[in-house]
């Protein structure tokens, strides 16, 4: 059998597969407000009860995982602001790889490349302006000024809009590029089975796979 | 079909509040008296106003407000009605996510309740501060409630050619129901004998208030002097909200996925011909 590395442990699987669901059923029941004609869904208030619930595993979770996994936390957010060249060179050299499949010019890239990490970094922004305007309108509905509440809607849907446009992408980038398939190895393989081939590794995370190959701290993904 | 309104004449309104008695009773809005041991019902105590209940409620649409000022040492004391304008534009409209709250074919604005999602956006858009809801805080299930102009189905007297109920109740006829343009030249001419009389602020209000109330209030002195709001406005947030955030959104969201479709396309296309040609079309690709 092909020699595979661990990309992702199983904490920070569940933590991505329940928060992907959480954000999934948070991303339908405020969509059908979105949509006039699929609004008699939301009648008699049942929708915001299931947003509620889906709210409340959107918090918690990682909530739970924070603690748990805090040097895995740190080493997460510090790579979601860790920009370099190499970034640059990626996003320039992107659009020849994902239309012409030339992946010539792409450069080495660490643990994430340039868009997960662009994604990742969308997820930490948006999940608190998403759980701040959230939390504001659930717990002082009744009592914070309408012209408030009225902001708070604004920007989470704002939030909505451009986390659920990349949230297609993130899907599309990860499972349904031509390039992507087979399931069997990258970016599904490293989320659902934790292991991706080493061989996938080099060729696609060069800087990440030549330090877990010196054995530095692969257990803090 | 021509727009019907409501015709309040302040100067001739007595403040009996029969027409919030009629309007309860018509649209079966027991109030729930609460008892003194529970906070959370609208107390009906004394707060220095002959004013009662002390607020709109979802069981309460219509209220009469008593207005205390002081003119040149002389105590005036203004009624007015607190209930809903039924505006043309209509902020709560503007705001109902799912064509719950409607124009009818008078203008009014009524709305079924059935199809209320509890949102409340109506609430915090309403510029008069009209419309109250029933709130669980904690699962967030909730009816918005407000004056349906006597259109609750079932109840409805405007399909049946009848006045509404507090029109009909109001002994001093301070109330009046009937086409938009003949009740608004009505107006004017009241305002216009007020003047005369030397209550040089008359005004009538709603005639021009967001293209036009259907509700419309004779004052014989400003609309601030009545606690009503001068130049009532749809809030800029709505507006952003309903005119620019949601359509931008649709087209990002559209743009998104039709931009991902032809990539797949491409992409494929591109995949393909890479792997065929026996891979000699590109001799220098590295095994990366």
């Amino acid at each position: 059998m092909e020699q595979e590395v661990e990309r992702y442990r199983k904490p920070t699987r569940i933590l991505h597969w329940v928060h992907a669901g959480a954000f999934t059923i948070l991303f339908l029941t405020g969509l059908i407000l979105f949509i006039p004609a699929l609004g008699f869904l939301a009648q008699d208030s049942w929708t915001r009860l299931i947003h509620r619930i889906a709210a409340a595993l959107f918090i918690i979770a990682p909530l739970i995982y924070i603690p748990l996994n805090w040097k895995a936390t740190l080493r997460g957010v510090k790579d979601a602001f860790s920009w370099g060249m190499d970034d640059v060179g990626w996003l320039m050299a992107a659009p020849r790889y994902y239309f012409l499949a030339d992946e010539e010019a792409m450069p080495p890239q660490d643990h994430m490349n340039s868009g997960q990490k662009m994604w990742w970094l969308l997820v930490i922004v948006f999940s608190g302006v998403f759980i701040i305007t959230g939390l504001i309108m659930w717990a002082f509905k009744t009592v914070a000024p309408a012209a408030l509440l009225e902001w708070m809607v604004l920007i989470h849907d704002i939030a909505f809009i451009v986390t659920g446009a990349m949230f297609f992408v993130h899907i599309y980038l990860s499972v349904i590029h031509p390039l992507m398939r087979p399931l069997r190895t990258g970016a599904w393989s490293s989320m659902a089975r934790g292991k991706v081939s080493a061989h996938y590794a080099c060729s696609h995370h060069a800087k990440w796979y030549e330090r877990i190959s010196k054995g530095e701290e692969i257990e803090h993904q | 079909m021509a727009d019907k309104v409501i015709l309040y004449d302040a100067t001739r309104c007595t403040a009996c509040r029969g027409c919030q008695a009629a309007c309860k009773q018509w649209n079966e809005n027991d109030e729930y008296i609460p008892p003194p041991s529970d906070q959370r019902g609208v107390q009906a105590k004394s707060h220095g106003s002959y004013e009662n209940p002390p607020d709109l409620s979802p069981q309460t649409w219509l209220k009469m407000r008593f207005t205390e000022t002081e003119n040149n040492g002389k105590v005036r004391w203004l009624f007015t009605r607190q209930a809903c304008m039924h505006c043309t534009d209509a902020a709560c409209v503007k705001a109902c996510p799912n064509g719950t709250l409607y124009h009818h074919e008078f203008g009014f604005v009524a709305y079924n309740k059935d199809t209320c999602t509890g949102c409340g956006y109506c609430i915090d858009a309403c510029p008069f501060n009209v419309p109250r809801s029933t709130r669980n805080l904690f699962t967030g299930i909730a009816k918005a409630d407000k004056c349906t102009f006597c259109t609750t189905p079932g109840l409805d007297r405007i399909a049946e050619g009848l006045e509404p109920a507090c029109v009909k109740t109001c002994p001093p006829k301070a109330l009046q129901y009937g086409d938009r343009d003949a009740l608004v030249a009505e107006g004017r001419k009241r305002v216009q004998t007020l003047v005369a009389k030397g209550y040089t602020n008359a005004y009538l209000y709603g005639e021009h208030e967001l293209d036009g109330l259907h509700v419309i209030y004779v004052l014989d002195d400003t609309p601030e002097a009545y606690g009503l709001p001068v130049d009532p406005k749809v809030p800029a947030t709505t507006i952003a909200w309903k005119d620019v955030i949601q359509p931008v959104g649709w087209a990002l969201g559209g743009l998104t996925i039709l931009g991902l479709g032809l990539n797949f396309l491409i992409a494929r296309e591109s995949k393909i011909k890479k792997e065929q040609p026996a891979k000699k079309e590109e001799p220098a690709e590295k095994e990366k």
